[in-house]
């Protein structure tokens, strides 16, 4: 090896040590530092309170679009499934279902487009209210009367009818009403179906509806089994209904359903056998209709 | 090595390290994914305290409003709203928002946090 060569060689080396100097200082001494972060890149347990304070915002201004442009920050694939998966996730964890609705409400605002449960604004608190002191002033008046003028009626000659308009009505569609659990009449079992859909296998599923068949959010049902029991609430799918709920059932299994919120009691309900026209079985699902 | 290659050796490390410093902190920098509310843009670091008002005038509970600030960093509740309220009164804010966050800012500055047992 010529001493030129041995020389390019060096140069080469020394270059790629000063590169991997630069490489270390500049990832791993001195990294970029990030000050200006958007929330799509916080971590999820952050981007999960970030969901909460949202639905908790969309609660008391009940503006639906800034609460759709907020979560959009989060980077989401499924804003919806997200805020639904959030809500199931904190009744599994024993929160109140109080701290989870809010969630649950705008998973379904959302899915539906329009605000489905105004409340009325609560007014501010006020503070350090000023006393006002009253000064109460006696003006005396006096009053003069005068005797009423006669009063003569002229009998009309002529009358002609005015033609009649036609009135159109217009009728503007009003947002469905979302029944909100309230311990009134207790829900009974008033129908019970085998679903008989191989993409609903072993599912139980069930529908809450009120007296004027409107949608019951929030019931909580207990599931018991021989091995344990589930507790859930509906309305976390809003895309299947207000008063929707559903639960896997295993083969084999019987289940006794007790609807906590205003008591009916279900015993022995499991998954039924299904047959397709070509033989083959599969465990099939049951849809259980309760009203009040 | 005579003098003049250990010259040629040395500018060779330093413009090696220049370019690595640019490869690492412009080209290729370290790109986090799971930050702390601490270091969002200041607007959304508002819009997450005006989030915080709201939602008090929801529920009117200062443990939670407070809770929920303390993410944005080690400053106090009422420090933190009162500088989004500043922000709000110098960007034009709704005078409705004005309202909440002076409403939080009234609540975080009689605040007292509850001992845990």
């Amino acid at each position: 090896m010529s001493k030129r060569n041995i020389s390019t060689l060096y140069i080469v080396l020394a270059l790629l040590f000063g590169f991997g100097i630069g490489l270390v200082y500049s990832w791993f001494i001195s990294p970029v530092t990030y000050v200006d972060a958007n929330p799509a890149i916080l971590q999820a347990d952050f981007k999960n309170q970030y969901r909460i304070v949202i639905a908790f915002s969309y609660q008391a201004t009940q503006d639906l679009e800034r609460a759709k442009a907020r979560l959009s920050l989060l980077g989401d694939a499924d804003p919806i499934g997200a805020l639904s998966a959030q809500a199931q996730q904190m009744l599994a964890a024993g929160e109140p279902f109080e701290k989870a609705q809010p969630l649950a409400q705008l998973a379904k605002d959302l899915q539906l487009g329009y605000v489905s449960n105004p409340v009325t604004a609560t007014p501010f608190p006020t503070f350090n209210t000023p006393t006002v002191e009253a000064t109460v002033e006696e003006t005396a008046t006096n009053f003069t009367v005068t005797p009423e003028a006669g009063f003569t009626s002229e009998p009309t000659l002529f009358f002609e009818q005015t033609p009649l308009i036609p009135i159109q009505e217009t009728i503007t569609p009003r947002p469905t009403f979302t029944a909100v659990v309230s311990n009134s009449n207790p829900f009974n079992l008033v129908g019970q179906e085998t679903v008989c859909d191989p993409s609903k296998q072993a599912l139980m599923q069930l529908i809450f509806l009120d007296s004027r068949d409107n949608e019951v959010v929030g019931v909580e049902i207990v599931v018991t089994w021989n091995a344990g029991e589930s507790n859930f609430f509906t309305g976390f799918k809003p895309e299947l209904g207000n008063g929707y709920a559903d639960f896997v059932m295993q083969a084999d299994t019987v289940y006794n359903i007790q609807v906590v919120t205003g008591g009916a009691f279900v015993p022995n309900i499991s998954a039924p056998t299904c047959t397709e026209p070509n033989g083959f079985e599969y465990v099939g699902g049951v849809l259980l209709t309760f009203q009040r | 090595m005579s003098s003049s290659n250990i010259l040629k050796v040395i500018i060779a490390i330093a413009i090696g390290a220049g370019i690595g410093l640019i490869y690492g902190w412009v080209i290729d920098p370290i790109e986090y994914v799971d930050v702390t509310p601490n270091i969002l843009r200041q607007d959304y670091q508002i819009d997450y305290v005006l989030m915080t008002a709201e939602a008090y005038h929801y529920d009117f509970d200062a443990q939670i409003a407070a809770k929920r600030l303390a993410i944005l960093g080690s400053e106090s509740p009422a420090e933190i709203v009162a500088k989004a309220l500043q922000y709000a009164n110098n960007n034009n804010f709704s005078e409705l928002e004005i309202q909440s966050l002076q409403t939080l800012l009234t609540a975080m500055q009689t605040y007292q946090p509850q001992e845990n047992p």
